[in-house]
């Protein structure tokens, strides 16, 4: 179910590095009501001064890792990057600082069909868009769930020990090889999806990755979801700078009609440019 | 709060308070009901209407830059006529509907006058003559005078309407250019668009927008905006819409000291959706400060050194 977003100061509960450049930001958000999985929240880049902040400029969109009903409001867990001046400022935020949220917004996840196989498969990032979606779906018992994790290397990788708590199937590929299988996490995806027939894929991460999921999909029949990152300014469908090519022609907005998109609706080709 | 006396005429349309939201950064409104009370905005100007639904450019089409971003989207937008059958229909009978309306040419632009014009929900028309992104079109009529007064001269014919002229500011002397719109009968006039610009990313050397050229905005415009709008209301006796980097009350009054009238606000949506609302929160704080009982008598009151 999707709930109607809102435009919160949120208070900084807790935000710390996490190995590599990776980040976790806790945020008490007043009156947030709840996400489903995939949705995402437009962040302030950095912490709200005395006065409006006009630079940087834009909100950047986050993926909301999970949250937790409290008091007033949500717990709301960020995980991300540091990769530019709005993520870089974003890490310099302490307790009790403010960020401006607008969320959680977009196009979720659709549910397992009960008895199949949910693989979900992050990399970089990607990670953070799943971790809701393989509890969820291991808490209704409907699917079963599988995670595949990839990362360039352990101290890069995102959520584990997170994803290790939920009690589902845990598989790990980085490409240096420090941690699980060495090389890319659609290397298992492709063998998993030999054996399995009632599959169905969730792939967040670099636009390679995905594009490599879908493909191995399609070329087995199996449906495929993805979530598309994009640089956007408003997260709520009207900047239209979002947009992403569709199979057909034309545009999707991935804020508005993704970030959830089924990978045969996306031209991988005008995509990666 | 009744003290203050908000209203502004722009150009024949009656607006509650002097704030409405920049074409492009606003959707068709809808989009904003879970954050603000349109009632609360003096009117919406919506994205610019083409005579038939048009796909925008390729990706990247926006850019952050210092204090502002860059966009190249292409002028999409559903078309005039499922505006008027699945967007106008939306939005509350108290909000006032500006709609901005664009063509490739001249004929496009006059016939997409007339079917707005048939709609009572439309209060008002702007002319998007400034659009820095597209090849055909936009940029030759805002910058070129005699084509400019071409363009307004026959949207005119085509609409009773109160009508307002979106201005490019890339031109040489937007004084001119706002007397030729006066002089073709125009209502009003709307300034400033976005300034064509450009940015690079050196580790690839490419241009960060796909399109290579885009317009700026953003509150890194806002003095630019501020000058054409004082160089306009100079030069003309029409009101005055002032648009370019407006994101709190403070930003605005700027403008309505420089001559406007009322005023859009445009990026600043993006980053706070609620941002309108609060400039017209803020105007009337302002006012009441000031012990101003009419916002209209702020308009032009810029103090030159003797």
């Amino acid at each position: 179910m999707k709930a109607t977003p809102l435009r919160a100061e949120a208070l900084v509960r807790e935000s710390r590095a996490e190995g590599g450049a990776n980040q976790r930001l806790r945020l008490f958000v007043p009156g947030f009501g709840g996400f489903a999985p995939g949705q995402f929240a437009m962040l302030s880049p950095g912490t709200l001064g005395a006065a409006e902040r006009f630079d940087p400029l834009l909100p950047r969109p986050m993926a909301i890792y999970r949250a937790k009903a409290v008091e007033g409001g949500a717990e709301v867990d960020v995980l991300y990057k540091v990769h530019g001046r709005g993520t870089a400022l974003l890490a310099q935020a302490r307790p009790g600082e403010r960020v401006r949220f607008v969320g959680p917004l977009g196009r979720p996840f659709p549910d397992a069909p009960r008895g199949s196989l949910a693989l979900l498969v992050g990399g970089g990032t990607g990670v953070a868009s799943l971790y809701e979606l393989a509890a969820r779906t291991q808490a209704s018992g409907g699917a079963r769930v599988r995670v595949l994790l990839g990362a360039r290397s352990a101290e890069d990788l995102m959520g584990r020990d997170d994803f290790e708590a939920l009690d589902v199937e845990l598989v790990v590929a980085t490409e240096d090889g420090s941690l699980g299988e060495r090389g890319l996490v659609t290397e298992p995806l492709e063998r998993m999806l030999d054996a399995e027939p009632d599959a169905i894929v969730y792939a967040c991460g670099p636009t390679l990755m995905m594009r490599r999921a879908a493909d191995l999909a399609a070329a087995r029949g199996r449906r495929c979801l993805v979530s598309l990152e994009n640089a956007m300014a408003c997260g709520f469908g009207v900047c239209l700078g979002c947009a992403a090519p569709k199979a057909g022609g034309g545009f999707a907005l991935v804020c508005r009609d993704g970030p959830v998109l089924e990978a045969s609706s996306v031209d991988w080709e005008r995509l990666a440019g | 709060m009744s003290d203050v006396d908000l209203r502004v005429d722009l150009g024949g349309i009656a607006l509650r308070n002097p704030v409405l939201t920049a074409s492009g950064t606003f959707g068709y409104g809808t989009e904003f009901a879970p954050f603000l009370d349109l009632r609360r905005l003096g009117g919406i100007v919506t994205k610019s209407l083409t005579l038939e639904p048009r796909g925008g450019n390729l990706p990247p089409r926006i850019a952050e830059t210092r204090g502002g971003m860059l966009n190249a989207i292409g002028l999409e937008n559903v078309g005039v006529e499922a505006f008027l059958r699945e967007k106008l229909p939306a939005l509350h009978a108290d909000v006032v509907v500006v709609a901005s309306v664009f063509g490739t040419e001249i004929e496009h632009y006059a016939e997409v006058a007339r079917r707005l014009s048939a709609s009572e929900r439309v209060a008002g028309l702007e002319v998007n003559a400034s659009c820095p992104h597209v090849k055909s079109g936009g940029i030759e009529f805002g910058q070129n005078p005699n084509l400019l007064a071409e363009l307004v001269r026959a949207v005119r014919r085509a609409s009773t309407r109160p009508l307002l002229v979106k201005l490019s500011p890339n031109v040489t002397s937007i004084a001119e250019m706002a007397r030729v719109c006066e002089g073709e009968g125009a209502d009003a006039l709307s300034l400033i668009n976005t300034l064509q610009a450009l940015d690079v990313d050196i580790e690839t050397r490419r241009p960060v927008l796909h399109n290579v050229l885009g317009g700026l905005s953003g509150p890194a415009i806002l003095p630019i905006a501020l000058r054409m709008v004082w160089q306009a209301s100079r030069a003309v006796a029409i009101p005055i819409c002032g648009i370019g980097g407006i994101g709190t009350a403070e930003d605005a009054i700027k403008f309505l000291i420089c001559g406007a009238t009322a005023v859009q606000v445009g990026t600043a949506s993006y980053l706070n959706p609620m941002a309108a609302g609060e400039v017209a929160d803020g105007i009337a704080e302002y006012a009441r400060r000031h012990g101003l009982t009419r916002i209209a008598d702020l308009v032009g009151t810029l103090e030159l050194p003797r």
